[in-house]
């Protein structure tokens, strides 16, 4: 309980860095948030920003390709999002707040796969390790 | 060679110290903190200088003590493991949120301080030079996330930060400053230290001027210095007193006890990894005129300029 409540209130004083914690973060609209229903093109798990790559079907039948902006991989892996977990094909809902200037990028929010919800904000929590 | 190296390391020794100051020692963050925050502010505002603040500390110290390896499986100087910032997000002094500041600020500090803050309200963000991977630079440094590794030897501590692969290096074998003639301004500076009693107490300069983060904290010019002290407080805790002075921006010395946590990693899956941002195009990150942030182009859109709505991409 103890490590929870630490990790809790390590995350809440994370929350506006999180959108983030290496570059400003001027680009997107954090007052504006996407859903999006696609299948994983490619998880590009790279310092100092990961990039996931999704396939999205519009109403027409294009394919629109839109990339959501996470922490390097350290975090994420903090977060228990390994780069295998999330394979090209994967489908996926996810949610991110979106550029200001129109293109099909966004910054991370979290996603569901399999009915699981995984946030890549997570992975600045602190959880400390046994003392 | 050896006799400029004494003399400079003579008059570092040498340099005028307030009279009579009260020594403070470690202090736990407890209960009491507000209270042993201010002794260790006040323990700060008695000298003129992070030179002078050291020196103190070095004589009160009798010079140190010498460590063996044997000594490094002890638990003061036991510090492997994968640590991250306890907290403090975008705020230097982790005591307060981002937008506020407990710096002491000069004029010309506060001016400068009030211009980010203008800049941030009239356009709505801002250009992070670590953005393309620049180091944060120190003391900026200790405000940084991600992942640390702390070394600790006899004759060198390292504090590593993954970010941007960056790597303060102690020298506490009893090894001067570089001398003035040698010395260039740089992103880390030039470290030395002591050890006493489990604590290491370091002094830095030579530094390059730079923010002690993005968003309203203030800046920090190139006559900046810091006397740390370090301490691991319990199994899995570092902390570290900060005094950072600046003539320019700080009408005082500016005291925070910044703290890193050891993380879980019992998978040891945590690991710090290389940093370079040109690993992957889509974070080529843009300054543009109005001095806020945009990306360039990425590897997923087929026109970036037809696409977007911004004229500096366009």
């Amino acid at each position: 309980m103890k490590r929870l409540l630490m990790a809790a209130l390590a995350l809440s004083s994370f929350l506006f860095p999180l959108a983030s914690a290496h570059h400003s973060a001027a680009m997107f609209d954090f007052t504006t948030t996407v859903e999006l229903a696609g299948k994983v093109k490619e998880f590009q798990y790279t310092n100092p920003h990961s990039w996931l790559l999704v396939d999205v079907t519009n109403e027409d039948g294009s394919v629109t390709t839109w990339g959501f902006e996470a922490e390097g991989p350290s975090t994420l892996m903090r977060a228990g999002i390994r780069k295998n977990d999330l394979p090209p094909g994967t489908v996926i809902t996810i949610r991110g707040n979106p550029m200001k200037d129109g293109r099909s990028a966004a910054a991370w929010i979290d996603a569901v796969v399999d009915g699981e919800t995984i946030n890549p904000r997570n992975g600045f929590a602190v959880i400390p390790a046994n003392d | 060679m050896l006799l400029r190296k004494l003399v400079f390391t003579t008059l570092v020794l040498a340099a005028p110290t307030a009279l009579a100051q009260d020594y403070t020692g470690w202090l736990d963050k407890d209960a009491d903190w507000a209270a042993s925050k201010a002794r260790l502010q006040a323990f700060g505002e008695q000298f003129d200088s992070a030179l002078s603040m050291y020196d103190f500390l070095y004589r009160q110290a009798r010079g140190g003590d010498s460590l063996t390896w044997e000594q490094m499986q002890q638990p003061a100087y036991d510090w492997r493991g994968i640590y991250t910032r306890t907290g403090g997000g975008l705020s230097f002094d982790p005591d307060i949120r981002a937008n506020e500041t407990t710096a002491q600020l000069t004029p010309e500090g506060a001016a400068v301080r009030q211009t980010k803050i203008d800049r941030i309200l009239e356009t709505g963000g801002e250009y992070d030079p670590i953005s393309d991977c620049r180091p944060p630079g120190f003391p900026r440094w200790a405000t940084e996330p991600f992942l640390h590794e702390f070394i600790v030897t006899p004759d060198q501590t390292w504090l590593i930060n993954e970010m941007v692969n960056d790597i303060r290096r102690v020298y506490t074998d009893g090894s001067a400053h570089t001398l003035p003639e040698d010395a260039y301004a740089s992103a880390n500076g030039d470290t030395i230290g002591f050890w006493q009693d489990g604590m290491l107490v370091t002094h830095t300069m030579y530094l390059l001027s730079g923010q002690y983060q993005r968003g309203t904290q203030p800046d920090y010019s190139d006559q900046v210095e810091v006397v740390e002290r370090w301490k691991k407080v319990d199994g899995i805790t570092l902390e570290a007193d900060y005094w950072v002075f600046d003539p320019v921006n700080l009408a005082e010395p500016w005291y925070s006890r910044q703290s890193w946590t050891e993380l879980d990693n019992d998978d040891n899956y945590l690991r710090l990894r290389y940093w370079d941002c040109r690993e992957n195009q889509n974070n080529d990150i843009l300054q543009k005129d109005d001095g806020t942030s945009q990306f360039l182009d990425f590897d997923f859109v087929d026109d970036d300029a037809a696409a977007s709505s911004d004229n500096e991409i366009q």
